[in-house]
């Protein structure tokens, strides 16, 4: 190829070591690509200066959508021209990653026609990640992918891109099939995906249990944990061939948050109506112990990284739904969800942001979930309340029920 | 050739084609599974039926070549059949025991990393960095790469007392969960943004300017039609500059990062929990970063000596105190650890049982 | 209302908010609907169409998603004048 040979000391110096480098990565794509190899240039640059060179986003995309396209350009143009378009685009993954050797190698060779080559497998969100082509390919990129079945993801301020742990496929814990409903919510929501109508980004994201392999529970705005409401199953003859390996009263009866274990040294018994399902003795004693009976989920809302106003993690907002297709009692509570924020949020407000400044009644009231004790850590801790006149009212009809009872009903 | 006709709202592909013949037999029959080395996993159905999972390393940022040769070699040993984790790595699926050790023969003499499962280190969640976002103060990717050289042998063979997950954000927006990992590395601003009054007025929306600002720190300034920002209130957040190009906070000589620890995000035990601050600021030294690599190395070393099994690195923390935790990894204790923004009434102690050092 | 005829009046919204306010969807959706005396719905589809054609076009900027009208820059881009 004949493109400039950039010196790079700096970066060079990260091909080194046992840890799989992406300097080599990229130069393995700068030998096919003009633009690969002036992001080696590039790269160098912001090393020699400790200084980033991209320009905020711009206004790409494809005709139709707003969404699933990154526009990304250099302020070092001039010097650098194979990365003065350098956009990002997103495939929309496969639930929980799984993919064909043949699927994957059409994915490279369409983006080798129109790209720099380089991907990120994948980006955090979840999509496969294309990173740097040029305006004037974006519309023949999707041509090519949408015709053979794959689709952009999100961006902007839209439905983002759903996401799910290994679930049912290969894992003995989840309670629910995290694939199912993945591809189920964002068949459904394709118009919420790719078309910008929130106030700021919202996330959907899927953990078959409390082990939380998808990280939901601190970045999703919709946090599905797969939980159970039956009893965990012993199975001791297992829990003799862990003893043998295992210090079960140390690692796993005092380490029970609850507990609610007990073990004599021949017999583990479990306290189930104490236990609160956090996982931990399942993991370690997998062949032991399953659970049993309902399956389904926690919906929690709400988490989002620092950004504008601090950290959050997801509250528990529905202690348990179950989850089977088609999801319909899912999707109308997303629906009544969306129609709140869509009232409530101004632009860029998450919806742990919104819920913060409302107040979580408003939220509850709207989408119809009851207040119970499963979504607090503890009860409000200062007596600045809200009664409204349908609360008096309910109170004082309880209390004139408790005179024709005699009885009191706190 | 001729572009073909695009097609929209398709979505994703259906999964149930990628998924091996003997995850189709045996979706959500699987019995239990067990960890042979960190690389390589085998789990069992009720079936009776087995599935070997060999894990492999990824730098994230991959060429398509790359990509083709984990095609191949899943074609060669795993019917055409891999997949990839939240955190990145590629996992190769093996459904004949006879392949497993060829599969993994192969993988070695290709210069691939076999690990990342268990109580180890496995690949760092990590943000674009320089090496394409805009707003990054430092580069995900290379700090990753040197951390990770560091710490190879953690990935590949020595144990912990439970997982160490890692991560690494190029500035507070934290994409991915930085926020509630083992050890992060979060890139930091630490100067007042400047204003070019010029080109505000033409690129920016004042009342979108005023409220980015968390600690309301922007107020308009009517004569040159732009805004001020108070320099007592702003925390470099940067949030400013994201609605508003014309604002400008990168600076190579104060832009470096902080580092937190003890976050987690699964429930086992104890609740997910937010990483804490404990060093406010290491410069930015680029190609490896030797001082951040350091202080990482450092807190996995006493953390690997100190706490006990099954412990991670929050729940050690929280058994011991903070104040132990400082004393014992032997970090200054600054202003910066003192929450001043939203969680203060959270953080703060309020009795006075805690230990001396 | 005839459909061209409401989607010259989401085109006569864009335009007057040009340069001074940016638009979300749900900006013009309530804002002609409210002003036309026409259903939400009715606005959010004949937008999309418009939307669809290049008539009108998905925008990003500030870190968040708005509604605008193409440049000719876009439009020749895309292929829809020369």
């Amino acid at each position: 190829m004949a493109g400039k040979k950039y010196n790079t000391p700096l970066i060079d110096d990260l091909e080194k070591g046992p840890w799989p480098s992406f300097v080599t990565e990229m130069k393995k794509a700068a030998k096919k690509s003009e633009m690969s190899n002036d992001a080696l240039g590039h790269l160098e640059k912001c090393y020699a200066t400790k200084k980033g060179y991209w320009k905020h986003g711009g206004i790409v995309g494809v005709l139709g959508y707003g969404g699933g396209v990154i526009g990304r350009y250099s302020e070092l143009g001039d010097e650098f021209p194979g990365v003065a378009h350098f956009h990002t685009v997103r495939i929309n993954q496969p639930s929980a990653f799984f993919y064909t050797g043949k699927a994957l190698k059409e994915i490279c060779d369409i983006w080798d026609k129109y790209g720099s080559g380089l991907t990120n497998v994948h980006g955090s969100t979840g999509d496969l990640v294309l990173l740097g082509t040029k305006t004037e390919h974006l519309e023949n990129i999707f041509a090519e992918y949408s015709s053979r079945g794959w689709d952009l993801g999100g961006s902007g301020s839209a439905l983002r891109t759903p996401s799910c742990c290994v679930g049912p496929a290969r894992c003995e814990w989840s309670n629910y099939d995290t694939l199912d409903l993945t591809y189920n919510l964002t068949q459904e929501f394709q118009d919420e995906l790719h078309r910008p109508s929130f106030s700021y980004k919202f996330k959907i994201k899927s953990s078959g249990c409390a082990c939380d392999c998808v990280a939901a529970l601190a970045r999703a705005d919709l946090s599905i944990i797969g939980t159970w409401k039956g009893d965990i199953k012993i199975d001791q003859a297992e829990v003799k061939n862990y003893a043998k390996t295992m210090d079960i009263k140390a690692e796993i009866v005092d380490m029970c948050p609850t507990q609610c274990i007990s073990y004599d040294g021949k017999e583990m018994k479990i306290n189930n109506k104490e236990c609160s399902r956090c996982m931990h003795c399942i993991t370690k004693m997998t062949k032991a112990l399953r659970p049993s009976g309902e399956r389904g989920a926690t919906l929690c809302m709400g988490s989002k990284a620092p950004i504008v106003v601090g950290s959050l993690l997801s509250w528990v907002i529905v202690p348990f739904i179950k989850l089977e297709a088609p999801y319909t009692e899912l999707k109308d509570l997303l629906r009544k969800i969306w129609d709140w924020w869509d009232e409530n949020g101004k632009p860029r407000e998450r919806i742990g942001e919104v819920i913060e400044i409302k107040g979580m009644r408003s939220f509850l009231e709207a989408i119809g979930v009851a207040p119970q004790p499963q979504q607090v850590k503890e009860p409000r801790k200062d007596p600045f309340m809200f009664y409204t006149d349908e609360d008096m009212a309910g109170f004082k009809a309880k209390e004139a029920e408790e005179k024709k009872t005699g009885k009191y009903k706190f | 050739m001729a572009i073909p006709q695009r097609k929209t709202d398709v979505g994703p592909p259906h999964y149930k084609q990628f998924l091996p013949p003997v995850i189709q037999k045996n979706y959500g029959k699987w019995k239990y599974h067990e960890v042979i080395n960190p690389g390589t996993m085998v789990h069992v159905g009720e079936s009776g039926d087995k599935l070997w999972t060999v894990r492999v390393a990824s730098p994230r940022i991959l060429a398509t070549d790359t990509i083709r040769e984990q095609c191949d070699i899943a074609e060669k040993y795993c019917d055409g059949y891999l997949r990839y984790t939240t955190r990145n790595n590629v996992e190769f699926l093996v459904s004949d025991e006879k392949k497993l050790e060829p599969l993994k023969k192969e993988l070695t003499a290709k210069g691939f990393k076999m690990g990342g499962i268990g109580y180890g280190i496995t690949n760092v969640v990590h943000t674009q960095g320089w090496v394409h976002c805009h707003g990054a103060c430092t580069d995900a990717s290379g700090l990753v790469k040197a951390m990770m050289d560091e710490l190879y042998e953690y990935f590949d063979s020595k144990r912990l007392p439970n997982k160490v997950r890692l991560a690494v954000a190029c500035c507070v927006n934290m994409c991915g969960a930085v926020h509630c990992s083992d050890i992060a590395v979060v890139a930091v601003h630490t100067k007042v943004p400047q204003i070019n009054h010029e080109t505000f007025k033409n690129m920016c929306e004042l009342p979108t300017v005023i409220g980015s600002c968390p600690t309301r720190a922007i107020s308009p300034d009517p004569a040159k039609k732009s805004i001020k920002i108070n320099a007592e209130k702003c925390m470099y957040c940067g949030n400013c500059f994201t609605v508003c190009p014309p604002i400008s906070i990168k600076d190579p000589e104060r832009d470096g990062v902080a580092i937190v620890v003890g976050g987690k995000i699964n429930s086992l035990r104890t609740n997910p929990k937010f990483s804490k601050l404990v060093i406010p600021y290491i410069s930015n030294v680029p190609p490896r970063w030797p001082k951040v690599v350091a202080a990482i190395k450092h807190i996995v070393e006493v953390y690997a000596k100190n706490a006990k099994k099954h412990e991670r690195i929050g729940e050690w923390i929280e058994r011991i105190g903070w104040e132990r935790f400082f004393s014992l990894a032997n970090i200054d204790f600054t202003f910066q650890s003192i929450d001043d923004f939203t969680f203060m009434r959270d953080t703060m102690r309020t009795a006075s049982t805690f230990k001396w050092s | 209302m005839e459909i061209a005829e409401l989607q010259n009046k989401i085109y006569a919204f864009c335009e007057a908010a040009k340069g001074k306010k940016k638009l979300k969807e749900k900006d013009i959706i309530k804002g002609v609907s409210e002003a036309e005396g026409v259903p939400g719905d009715e606005v959010k589809k004949a937008m999309r169409l418009m939307i669809d054609v290049g008539k009108l076009m998905y925008s990003y900027g500030g870190g968040a998603s708005s509604v605008e009208i193409p440049s000719e820059e876009y439009l020749r881009e895309k292929g829809l004048i020369k």
